[in-house]
């Protein structure tokens, strides 16, 4: 893992799970797969914490393990997961768009809590939704149920890896790691619960803002007592379909963009339709039938079938290539071309940067060079029409920050310079891996920026908390306005000025991270791509 | 002739001689004492101007001859002024020629932004945080104990972590023994200071085998300080026990750890097991 990644890593571990579990989690990025005592020599941490440490990081599959010969079982961290974490906000969000708010809670509780059995989900997640209910309204648990029915047979939802049951008569002792192992065909299979109850309201008195120490906190009643019948069968959220919704999402709106809004519904019907029968690897979708897109097409649409032939063979005309025609049969034979469609977006996104760091002349060049193939110098001034000086400077900026690379062609074994073609082109595989590592940087550099900010004003936060749970609590009282006044203005103009401020702008870092996690994704999923074609 | 040697072609040695020229040309313009010279400078003795100009500079620069490839192609050429060598690494923070771009807005960014926030506040408050041991300041804040916040207790799901990962009791057999003599002899043992002193001297009496015996009643009931993490087998002695000591603990003012002997003072600083909790 490259520095930066570890560094991303390290911020968001530390964010999300303290400092412990981010030495520990950090240790293992760098060095890889190790058993528990090298891991408490290593970090000099005690045997306690990194046995606590661990175990979270394995609940939130960031860590997996392995039984070794020897009967050494071994840990190892899983990077790409971590940096994931990013991305959560994301997810829920999509829940939110396709399955509201029951959605949203689901996919929520399942990313803060890693894996959980469906019972305990669906309990939790009715008790916070009776909790927005208005008073004396309850969430059935009947309908969260459903929702995650539906959430697990879209692939929303998955299944983690069962304890593999040993037969007892297996002799000896027991092994030192259980194996997991999961059936492909179990792993959206809900199991068949009957899940019967009401979301509970949290009674006021069990608010825990009085902070009463552990020991005297009565134990939770009953509930615990009772046989979960689904014991041991754990869900987790399924990341890569949510990626693959990313994708399509991605596509259709570049078609959208590119030409109009009835091709881009197209395209989605037809990426709806190969949900199902698509991997999501593949580099282009099964062929579908001009007949078969027409009875599926949505159905607010009324198009003739001629006006959706014209509209195909347009999308198929078009040089970007998202949508190719494979066959004749059915009224013609269309695939949408997967993997080229992720070229084209991350070549618009390096385009896009060029152009916006050194300027549009620079980004004409970039274009003539990427179209182009390989162009000499001479050429290069020549079709872009630049000055020979400027054409120059722009080549070799771009040169040194990596976007265009030289190809040497020696005329003769001896590769002496004279006698050698320079060729100025663009690798996009190699640009791609450059801007997402820069893409690593910068988040790594919001999230320290926002840090330094918060802790900077940490003295006029914590003032503007108490400020305002004493104004909370007055309210809740029953107390005049003219005392509330009084309160409020115990945080003075200029500290509300730059209390203002600092929320401005840990709202511009925010907003910046979860951009730029958007262009990480394209990238990502490019490269994945193109290392999988390979 | 050497100048021959160097050059490919006649073009190549023509455009050379041009360039030499332009050097010259510039290399009089700071020596006026060669600018003075009669004699212009032309094909034919250029070869012996320079090497004038060579000696006079103190160098037997061999190096200063032709160049063996085309100059134009390496970008610079007709004498240009070059930029000038840096020799320190670029600035922390270069100044952009061109602003960013405006971020994103809309429904979908705004709630977004909303969410990262309060995730970011949630995870804080989640049992899979933990924090670290903060030392002890000088003076224990009253506002402190009241600003803590309460963390649900998390138990894995021990069969799908690997045996070690679970925290092993040290005194696990003794603690079942004296379970029994626990219950029954907590408040003597406890709530009697003079009782407490009793039992240290009867101690050192004692051989270790009951001493440690006793140690561990000693431990078991100084706990309220400490989380029990034994969630396995024992959960209903756990809860009997800690059932017992909130008993004990209402029924007295003073705090049952106070009186700690001092004998199990480094006994268990190397394993603090007992104080998992997840």
């Amino acid at each position: 893992m490259t520095q930066a990644e570890i560094k991303l890593c390290s911020l968001l571990l530390q964010e999300h799970f303290g400092e412990i579990v981010e030495k520990i989690g950090v240790h293992l990025i760098r060095t890889g797969s190790q058993p528990i005592r090298v891991i408490v020599h290593d970090t000099r941490t005690s045997l306690d914490q990194v046995k606590k440490a661990l175990c979270v990081l394995i609940q939130h599959n960031l860590v997996i393990y392995q039984v070794h010969r020897r009967g050494m079982v071994e840990y190892e961290a899983q990077c790409s997961r971590v940096l994931r974490m990013l991305r959560y906000p994301r997810y829920i969000y999509t829940a939110k768009t396709l399955y509201n708010d029951t959605g949203e809670l689901i996919v929520e509780e399942l990313l803060l809590n890693g894996k959980m059995t469906m019972s305990a989900l669906v309990k939790k997640v009715a008790d916070r939704l009776t909790e927005t209910m208005e008073d004396g309204k309850t969430m059935d648990y009947a309908e969260v149920s459903c929702t995650f029915v539906r959430l697990a047979d879209t692939h929303f939802v998955q299944r983690c890896p069962l304890v593999h049951a040993t037969e007892n008569s297996d002799p000896g002792p027991p092994p030192p790691a259980p194996t997991l192992v999961i059936n492909e065909k179990d792993m959206f299979l809900v199991p068949k619960l009957s899940l019967i109850g009401k979301g509970k309201r949290r009674r006021s008195s069990e608010d825990d803002a009085t902070g009463e120490p552990k020991a005297k906190r009565p134990k939770h009643t009953t509930d615990n007592k009772e046989p979960i019948p689904d014991d041991g069968i754990y869900w987790q959220a399924n990341l890569d379909r949510f990626h693959q919704h990313f994708r399509d999402q991605a596509i259709v709106s570049a078609v959208a963009n590119r030409m109009d809004q009835t091709s881009s519904e197209i395209v989605r019907t037809m990426l709806r339709m190969s949900e199902v029968t698509t991997p999501s690897s593949a580099p282009f979708t099964q062929p579908l039938s001009s007949n078969e897109i027409f009875r599926s097409l949505p159905v607010g649409y009324n198009i003739s079938k001629q006006v959706l032939d014209q509209y195909l063979t347009l999308l198929a005309d078009d040089p970007l290539e998202f949508v190719g025609k494979s066959g004749d049969s059915g009224g013609g034979m269309y695939i949408i071309n997967l993997h080229k469609a992720l070229g084209s977006l991350a070549t618009a996104s390096l385009e896009s940067v060029v152009q916006e760091r050194f300027g549009s002349r620079c980004a004409r060049i970039f274009r003539l060079v990427l179209q182009k193939k390989h162009l000499e110098q001479k050429q290069v001034e020549d079709f872009a029409m630049i000055p020979a000086k400027e054409a120059k400077d722009m080549l070799y900026k771009m040169l040194s920050e990596n976007f265009i690379s030289l190809q040497e062609i020696p005329k003769t074994p001896d590769h002496a310079p004279s006698r050698t073609f320079y060729l100025y082109t663009v690798n996009i595989l190699s640009a791609a891996r450059m801007l997402l590592h820069r893409c690593y940087k910068s988040i790594a550099n919001l999230i320290e920026r926002r840090q330094f900010e918060t802790k900077e004003n940490k003295r006029l936060l914590e003032k503007s908390q108490r400020v305002e749970a004493i104004i909370a609590s007055m309210q809740a009282t029953g107390a005049e306005a003219a005392q509330l006044q009084e309160i409020e203005e115990m945080i003075t103009a200029p500290e509300r000025q730059q209390l203002e401020t600092l929320k401005h702008n840990v709202n511009k870092l925010d907003a910046s991270e979860i951009q730029v996690d958007e262009t990480i994704f394209l990238l990502e999923s490019y490269i994945e791509s193109t290392m999988k074609r390979q | 002739m050497y100048q021959r040697s160097c050059c490919q072609t006649t073009k190549e040695w023509r455009k050379l001689h041009q360039l030499a020229v332009q050097c010259l040309g510039k290399c009089l313009e700071g020596n006026p004492r060669l600018a003075s010279s009669p004699r212009p400078v032309s094909f034919q003795n250029l070869p012996t101007f320079l090497v004038q100009l060579v000696a006079m500079a103190g160098n037997k620069g061999r190096g200063r001859a032709a160049y063996t490839f085309n100059i134009e192609a390496v970008g610079f050429n007709r004498g240009e002024k070059l930029p000038d060598v840096v020799l320190k690494p670029p600035p922390l923070f270069p100044d952009t020629d061109y602003k960013p771009v405006p971020l994103k807005t809309g429904e979908g960014e705004d709630y977004m932004l909303a969410l990262k926030q309060e995730l970011r506040e949630t995870v804080k408050r989640m049992p899979y945080f933990i924090e670290t041991p903060e030392e002890k300041e000088d003076i224990e804040r009253y506002s402190k104990r009241y600003m803590k916040v309460y963390k649900e207790e998390w138990i894995p799901d021990w069969r799908r972590l690997p045996r070690e990962m679970m925290p092993k009791k040290k005194y696990k057999k003794a603690g079942s023994k004296s379970k029994k003599v626990d219950n029954t002899s907590k408040d003597t043992s406890l709530t009697n200071t003079a009782d407490v002193l009793k039992k240290i001297e009867e101690l050192e009496k004692r051989g270790d085998g009951e001493k440690s015996d006793e140690e561990n009643e000693e431990k078991e009931g100084s706990k309220e300080k400490n989380k029990e993490g034994d969630e396995d087998e024992e959960d209903d002695a756990v809860e009997q026990e800690e059932y017992d000591e909130e008993e004990h603990e209402e029924e007295n003012d003073y705090i049952n750890s106070y009186f700690d002997n001092g004998e199990d003072f480094g006994a268990d600083s190397d394993d603090n097991m007992d104080e998992a909790t997840y």
